[in-house]
């Protein structure tokens, strides 16, 4: 039975500020005092909270308010029993502070590897028929944007076939859209834009293009981005404000510039499989880096953050594809080109591209 | 039993009932650490970080005879994260797809209505937020074992904060002075301390002339822009010409970056006196002394230790060698993600260092100029009997917005 005094009581019910005094008992402790609930407490449910100027506070479990402060002191007798500081936190209090740095780290590594690579290996194991019903979902007719000149789709089914022969079918539009552009969206659907069918020069430009969007479809790229959006989001998700969001979209920036260069070689290796030469889509970019180059320094500065790699570096790669001794024949013949060149041209019925929403 | 709280603070130096006695040496070991564990855990030790800091600053803070205490914990605020992950975030990025299918298959007016109804509900999630921040921070803090809150949840001050905002941006913006003030006595008018109501009752008509200096400083600097353009042609040939234009550049630069913020600083200033000034709770009368130039010296320093750490960053970050480009725009086709990892931690270590400062400085500066004036009678001030929440303010974090 020790006795402390000294003490000093909030019950959590008023603000009076009680001078108490403890005794320990069998099983716990009471408090002695005017006006106060004597108890008995339990040592084990004790909280320790922040100290006050006059000592160290003590809380009990479930009764807001409630405090002792041991103004005069903890006596020897009674401080195995009083619970330790909070400080960081209950498990990195538990474990300790390195320790929980080390287990932590360790942790969010492979959280992050797996963020990271996971696409890598799930997205190929995806069902092409979940992509497929949610690409219809999205993109539909396109608004009914899609071109349809007299012989323009045929033209470009038999550009499609002769680039990707004998795999499953990709269905390939082209939008009445002005921007020099293709992409390449959920479930195996490919939208060119008019713009891209004026600015190329010959069917073979428009055949590298192509390669390269197949190749997006092919690798499952649009799914894989999805995913590392998704997974990237949760990973970053606990930075606040806007660093978060920087940083998530250098690093999508950084892999959808992997996945441009893998479809660039699916391209070129489709390419060479159907006998067409590279070097017209070489001089495409080697167009595109002129207009970039207009660009200067700032372009080379784009590389870091840009989507895409650079077009200077990409005409490298289709103008190096190219093998001696190969005789190479045109994709499509004059007549098809035509047909698909006018493809929008020739389709009253196509709504202009200024009535789009971009 | 009566804590005399007469004569206290209210118009003299010596005495007032807020004091703080903190240093930031002391919060310095708790940034340190705070930050160290933030970075191994991906930034979701945060949560537990700003619990811990907040510990420390009530702590620090002496209302009349006693400390503030704060009980809030790591895993409230982080409980209140994923609840706005799972009701906003979630729904947001479901939607994203709807208004890009609706967009694609050319129904962009469709889109169009759905883009400003999100921005809607964000308006409304946002008072929302505002509200219960305010109340989950008032819940949390005890003084004398005593904590504040309030009953109401806040849903209808989400609707309030939409109207009145855009009410208050009507007439080009001379009601916002109005919509602040009256949300500010509406969010306080709800809030509670133990059994008392906080009452708060602010004009806005004092601060009208405020408000109209920022509001007319920019159309001012412009004409006299204009002015002395003409004047600088006027008065002979094409140096004249020059030396106008460069005054009429001079006059309105100066005007949108330095006497623009400054006027807002003075207009926040006043505005803040009026809100505290007029608020009280029972027999307790509350006061804001700071003024403009308070404020500013305030923020100076808080840009200056931005700049002091962005300064430093910078230089390791030469003396590492990554903030030179590489020539060969080959190799920055695809530079390794090591090299945004370590730029990543040269910005991100000091900026998470400064901010733990800045809300230092910022809860010092609160509590400096902050004073009150009446009797507490200390028999009726009896616990809260609000409801606590169970989660923090994880609308508040996820908004990235302020606390009063």
């Amino acid at each position: 039975m020790t006795d402390v005094s000294g003490l000093w009581h909030y019950d959590g019910k008023t603000a009076i500020r009680h001078k108490v005094d403890l005794r320990t008992e069998v099983d716990g402790f009471v408090l002695i005092g005017d006006g106060v609930d004597n108890g008995t407490y339990r040592w084990s449910d004790l909280v320790r909270r922040d100290d006050s100027p006059d000592g160290p506070v003590y809380g009990l479990k479930d009764r807001a308010g409630w405090r002792i402060c041991f103004a005069s002191g903890v006596p020897d007798a009674i401080r195995s029993q009083l619970p330790e500081p909070a400080r960081y936190g209950r498990w990195v209090d538990r474990l300790g502070f390195w320790r929980a740095s080390g287990v932590f780290l360790a942790v969010s590594a492979l959280f992050a590897f797996a963020v990271f690579k996971a696409p890598d290996w799930l997205a190929p194991n995806i069902p092409f028929a979940w992509e497929k019903r949610m690409g219809d979902a999205m993109v539909g007719d396109f608004g009914g944007r899609f071109c349809n000149g007299p012989g323009g789709q045929a033209a470009l089914d038999a550009l499609v076939r002769k680039i990707d022969q004998g795999k499953p079918a990709v269905r390939v539009h082209v939008a009445n859209i002005g921007m020099v552009n293709a992409v390449a969206l959920p479930g195996g659907n490919i939208v060119l834009f008019r713009g891209l069918l004026q600015e190329a020069k010959s069917p073979d430009e428009i055949a590298g293009v192509l390669g390269h969007e197949i190749g997006h479809v092919r690798k499952r790229h649009v799914v894989q981005a999805l995913m590392r959006q998704a997974g990237l989001s949760v990973l970053l998700g606990g930075f606040g404000g806007n660093g978060g969001g920087y940083l998530n979209a250098m690093l999508a920036a950084s892999y959808s510039r992997e996945a441009e260069s893998a479809a660039d070689d699916y391209a070129i290796q489709q390419l060479k499989l159907a006998r067409i030469s590279p070097d017209d889509t070489a001089a495409f970019f080697a167009r595109m880096s002129a207009q970039e180059a207009k660009l200067g320094e700032a372009a080379a500065a784009l590389g870091y953050v840009s989507s895409h790699p650079l077009s200077q570096s990409r005409e490298r790669a289709f103008r190096q594809s190219r093998q001696a001794g190969t005789t190479y024949a045109p994709v499509i013949d004059a007549d098809q080109w035509a047909a698909l060149s006018d493809i929008c041209h020739d389709d009253p019925k196509v709504p202009a591209d200024d009535s789009l929403f971009f | 039993m009566t804590v005399k709280g007469a004569n206290m603070g209210i118009g003299t130096e010596e005495e007032t009932a807020f004091s703080f006695d903190g240093d930031w040496r002391e919060l310095a070991p708790i940034l340190f650490t705070n930050l160290m564990l933030s970075i191994v855990t991906l930034g979701f030790y945060r949560f537990w970080g700003i619990a811990r800091e907040r510990r420390y600053l009530w702590s620090k803070t002496r209302f009349i005879d006693d400390r503030l205490e704060w009980t809030g914990t790591g895993k409230e605020l982080f409980l209140g994260f994923l609840l706005v992950i799972a009701i906003l975030f979630v729904p947001l990025f479901l939607l994203q797809f709807v208004a890009q299918a609706l967009i694609l298959r050319g129904h962009a007016a469709f889109a169009g209505v759905l883009a400003l109804s999100v921005y809607l509900v964000f308006f409304y999630v946002a008072g929302l937020a505002i509200f219960r921040g305010l109340r989950y921070r008032l819940s949390r803090t005890h003084w004398h074992g005593i904590r504040g809150g309030s009953d109401d949840p806040g849903f209808g001050y989400g609707w309030s904060y939409t109207w009145k905002t855009i009410v208050g941006s009507f007439a080009l913006g001379l009601l916002i002075p109005w919509s602040m003030t009256s949300l500010w006595s509406e969010r306080w008018n709800r809030m509670s301390f133990g059994p008392h109501n906080f009452e708060s009752g602010p004009e806005w008509g004092g601060l009208m002339r405020r408000f109209l200096l920022c509001y007319l400083a920019p159309i001012v600097a412009l004409i006299a822009g204009i002015a002395a353009a003409i004047a600088g042609a006027a008065s002979g040939g094409s140096s004249g010409g020059i030396a106008g234009g460069a005054v009429a550049v001079v006059l309105v630069l100066g005007s949108l970056y330095i006497v623009l913020p400054l006027l807002a600083l003075a207009y926040y200033a006043a505005f803040f006196r009026e809100m505290i000034g007029t608020l009280s709770l029972s027999t307790l009368n509350f006061h804001f002394s700071a003024r403009t130039k308070d404020w500013l010296l305030l923020m100076l320093g808080n840009i200056g230790l931005y700049v002091l750490v962005f300064a430093l960053a910078l230089i390791v970050a030469s003396m590492l060698g990554i903030a030179v480009l590489p020539k060969d725009p080959q190799a920055m086709a695809h530079p390794p993600i090591a090299t945004f990892a370590i730029i990543a931690l040269i910005v991100a270590i000091p900026l998470g260092l400064v901010g733990g400062f800045v809300r230092y400085r910022n809860w010092h500066f609160f509590i400096r100029h902050l004073e009150a004036g009446g009797e507490i009678d200390l028999v009726t001030l009896t616990q809260s009997s609000t409801p606590e929440p169970r989660q923090g303010e994880g609308l508040l974090d996820a908004l990235d917005m302020g606390g009063f």
